[in-house]
């Protein structure tokens, strides 16, 4: 897809999204759930092009952020200040201004951990990133001027533009920040810039050797990447209305935009805006429904068993484990009932009855509906395997449709896909599974 | 000026012992860091286990929080290992260890955090133990025995972990694997199963080292953040694999911020630890005894 195309659908996705979302729904919750979804999609896609793209690994983020929302805080006292000590009247700054200051503020800080990584690499740069971020908090939490330790309040304005309620409004921005932040990235994909963070991933020193200006890619990287942290983090202030020093620092912050990538996928645009959707969402539930801190556990265990399982997040999963998750090719009527049903059935009953006796020992975690959830996360290995079933009966993809016919679609598509044997010999979509192997055979 | 001095000569004496606790603190990571080259960022973590574990067996038992850090740590050492595994075979076999190891880490650190804020909550835990109170005083100086007895038993479990490496066959192998595992692998040693015994023992301080934190201050989960700052500076300030380095970097890191918590005031001595590293990553990365 050309760039200019690209860039075309993705403003009209938003602003599809901002209208839709704005004549159907009233609930203020949504907007302020909403806004959390997309302010990860921000960071994480920011994130990614630092850390997915150029392979430097940045546990600084609430840093980033921070600076972000105390520009505005700062902006925001600016007016009373001026008039107070110069006499000068200036209108109050409107939040776009704020958040390209707390871009370009952000930015400016990038552009400093960029000169970092001149001694810096791996490990070391991370935990100077995470060091930045400490000593940045201490500084805020000694500068009267934006509150310190006790916090600052900011005043929404009386009016939101664009009509509808102050919480609309910071979402719209929102939305025009994520939509920003998504086609930045994956227009860096495309280019000849893209190639070069690449070429710094995968082995700076060649890539040094080969004639390119890691230097000079590299501020571009930290410089672009901070400054979109910063922008997703200026509009926070009128969020919280009370921003502090702890909060605005917190360390989920980096928690979730490192964990976001690595469960979507860190080599393309996609993979941060899946993580953040789906682990923004996640999250949103967990905190109605058990509580904040749960919330904060399913993050880092998901983190964990991605990092190791799943070392390619998401949308690595269809090469890493065709048979589970891939579209192409066949499976055969036995491999459907040996490797996938059978097995299925039994995790599914395991983890049930786990649900069961968790909830019974501590009523206060939904187990049962931690169960539905994973039953919910077997839904894409089910429609891959059943796909390639349809592909072993010589049928397209698509006839797993027949599934939502009420009371015979399923009956039908169980014996289609359970019953019925596979064209024997070679057809459309592939070899006979048999000839190639089980899929056990093909993993190792 | 004599109540500067008499304030200089104090914060330099409790810096000093301050240091010898956060040399225990990096025993753990001077190993796993500098010379297994596994960047466990979660060492704070284990340390809060510690520490908690130590709580516990105060409040219940009445027991010494040393002596249950010691008790412990067969079973940190243990936790270690199995850590370790997990690492080996997630990341270290397919050589990814670098984002990939440091993200595992990342979210372990995380989720002990958070763990520990669900069982016990985020409110100041503390332990009860006849040297907390008291203290005594040389002159000018006042040496209070809730910082003095945790650097003595720092200071002897340094010099324990030391003498380990440098005379006992498997502390040699921990030094080598360090130097060239290749080498090593060549002398029939599996550099595996020393890199496992040696982060097991990387955890098992951390027992210790948690029983001296819930001695020198309250305890509560996220504080752990703080010291991913002191262990790494002092760690790399140290020079990465030297232990007497590594004891030198730890006193002067407490000296400086207790001075600066002294006269600029405490809210400011989070920064010091942090800026020292960063100072140091970016001017000087071998460290102070290091070879440049």
């Amino acid at each position: 897809m050309r760039n200019r195309v690209f860039w075309t659908i993705l403003v009209a996705v938003g602003l599809i999204f901002v209208v839709v979302s704005r004549l159907t729904i009233a609930n203020d919750y949504f907007y302020f759930a909403g806004y959390v979804v997309l302010q990860y999609i921000v960071l994480s896609t920011a994130w990614n092009i630092l850390g997915g793209y150029t392979g430097y690994t940045n546990f600084g983020t609430g840093a980033f952020f921070a600076a972000g929302a105390y520009s505005s805080a700062v902006l925001q006292k600016l007016p009373a200040l001026l008039l107070a000590t110069l006499q000068w009247k200036i209108p109050p700054v409107p939040l776009p201004i704020m958040i390209l200051a707390g871009g370009i503020v952000s930015g400016l800080i990038g552009l400093g951990t960029g000169y970092l990584t001149l001694r810096l690499r791996g490990v070391f740069f991370a935990i100077a990133t995470l060091a930045l971020s400490i000593v940045m908090q201490t500084l805020i939490v000694n500068w009267g001027f934006v509150g310190g330790s006790r916090g600052f309040y900011a005043i929404r304005p009386a009016l939101a533009p664009l009509g509808g309620s102050y919480i609309q409004y910071l979402f719209t921005l929102m939305v025009l920040l994520a939509v920003i932040a998504v086609g930045v990235a994956r227009s860096i994909e495309r280019s000849r810039l893209g190639l070069g963070f690449h070429a710094i991933r995968d082995d700076e020193q060649a890539a040094e050797a080969s004639g390119v200006p890691t230097l000079r890619l590299k501020l571009i990287s930290t410089t672009i990447s901070g400054g979109l942290m910063g922008m997703a983090g200026a509009p926070l202030p009128y969020y919280v209305t009370y921003l502090t020093p702890t909060s605005s620092f917190d360390l989920q912050y980096a928690v979730n935009s490192v964990a976001m990538p690595v469960i979507g996928g860190m080599t393309s645009w996609i993979g941060p805006v899946i993580g953040a959707i789906l682990l923004g969402t996640i999250q949103q539930l967990a905190t109605v429904m058990i509580s904040s801190a749960a919330n904060l556990l399913i993050v880092g265990l998901l983190l964990i068993a991605f990092v190791t399982l799943a070392p390619n997040g998401l949308i690595g999963l269809p090469r890493q484990s065709p048979f589970l998750f891939g579209f192409r090719g066949r499976v055969s009527r036995r491999q459907i009932w040996l490797s996938f049903l059978l097995p299925l059935i039994g995790i599914t009953i395991a983890v049930n009855v786990a649900g069961l006796l968790v909830e019974m020992l501590q009523p206060q975690i939904p187990g049962v509906a931690l169960a539905q959830l994973f039953s919910f996360a077997t839904l894409w290995p089910q429609l891959a395997v059943g796909a390639k079933r349809c592909h072993d009966r010589g049928r397209s993809a698509w006839f797993l449709l027949i599934g939502l016919i009420p009371l015979a679609g399923p009956i039908w598509l169980f014996i289609e896909l359970y019953c019925l044997p596979g064209d024997s010999g070679d057809n459309a979509y592939g070899p006979a599974p048999e000839a190639t192997g089980t899929p056990l055979a093909q993993a190792a | 000026m004599g109540v500067q001095l008499d304030l200089l000569i104090n914060a330099i004496v409790a810096g000093i012992l301050l240091g010898g606790f956060y040399a225990a603190v990096s025993v753990g990571v001077t190993i796993a860091f500098g010379m297994l080259d596994i960047a466990n960022i979660s060492q704070p973590a284990f340390i809060l286990l510690g520490s908690y574990a130590a709580y516990i067996a105060n409040l219940y038992f009445g027991l010494d929080p040393i002596l249950t850090g010691i008790v412990m740590m067969p079973l940190f050492f243990m936790l270690g290992m199995a850590v370790y595994r997990l690492y080996y075979f997630a990341f270290e076999r397919r050589g990814e260890q670098a984002i990939q190891g440091l993200a595992f880490f990342f979210g372990l650190l995380f989720v002990g955090e958070v763990s520990l804020v669900l069982v016990f909550g985020v409110d100041y835990r503390f332990v009860t133990t006849a040297y907390i109170g008291p203290s005594f005083h040389i002159g000018i100086v006042e040496v209070p025995l809730r910082m003095l007895v945790p650097c003595v038993f720092s200071l002897i479990m340094v010099g324990l972990v030391q003498l380990y490496l440098s005379r006992s066959f498997i502390g040699r192998a921990i030094l080598a694997v360090s130097q060239d595992r290749v080498a090593l692998q060549l002398m029939a040693a599996s550099p595996i199963k020393i890199k496992q015994i040696a982060f097991g023992i990387s955890i098992a301080t951390c027992a210790v080292a948690g029983s001296f934190l819930i001695i020198i201050q309250e305890v509560e989960p996220s504080i752990g953040r703080d010291y991913i700052g002191r262990i790494f500076a002092i760690c790399v300030l140290g020079g990465m694999t030297s232990m007497p380095g590594m004891l030198v970097a730890a006193m002067l890191l407490g000296v400086v911020e207790n001075i600066t918590s002294t006269f600029y005031g405490p809210s400011w001595s989070p920064a010091v630890a942090f800026g020292l590293l960063l100072v140091t990553l970016a001017v000087r990365p071998s460290g102070l005894l290091g070879r440049q």
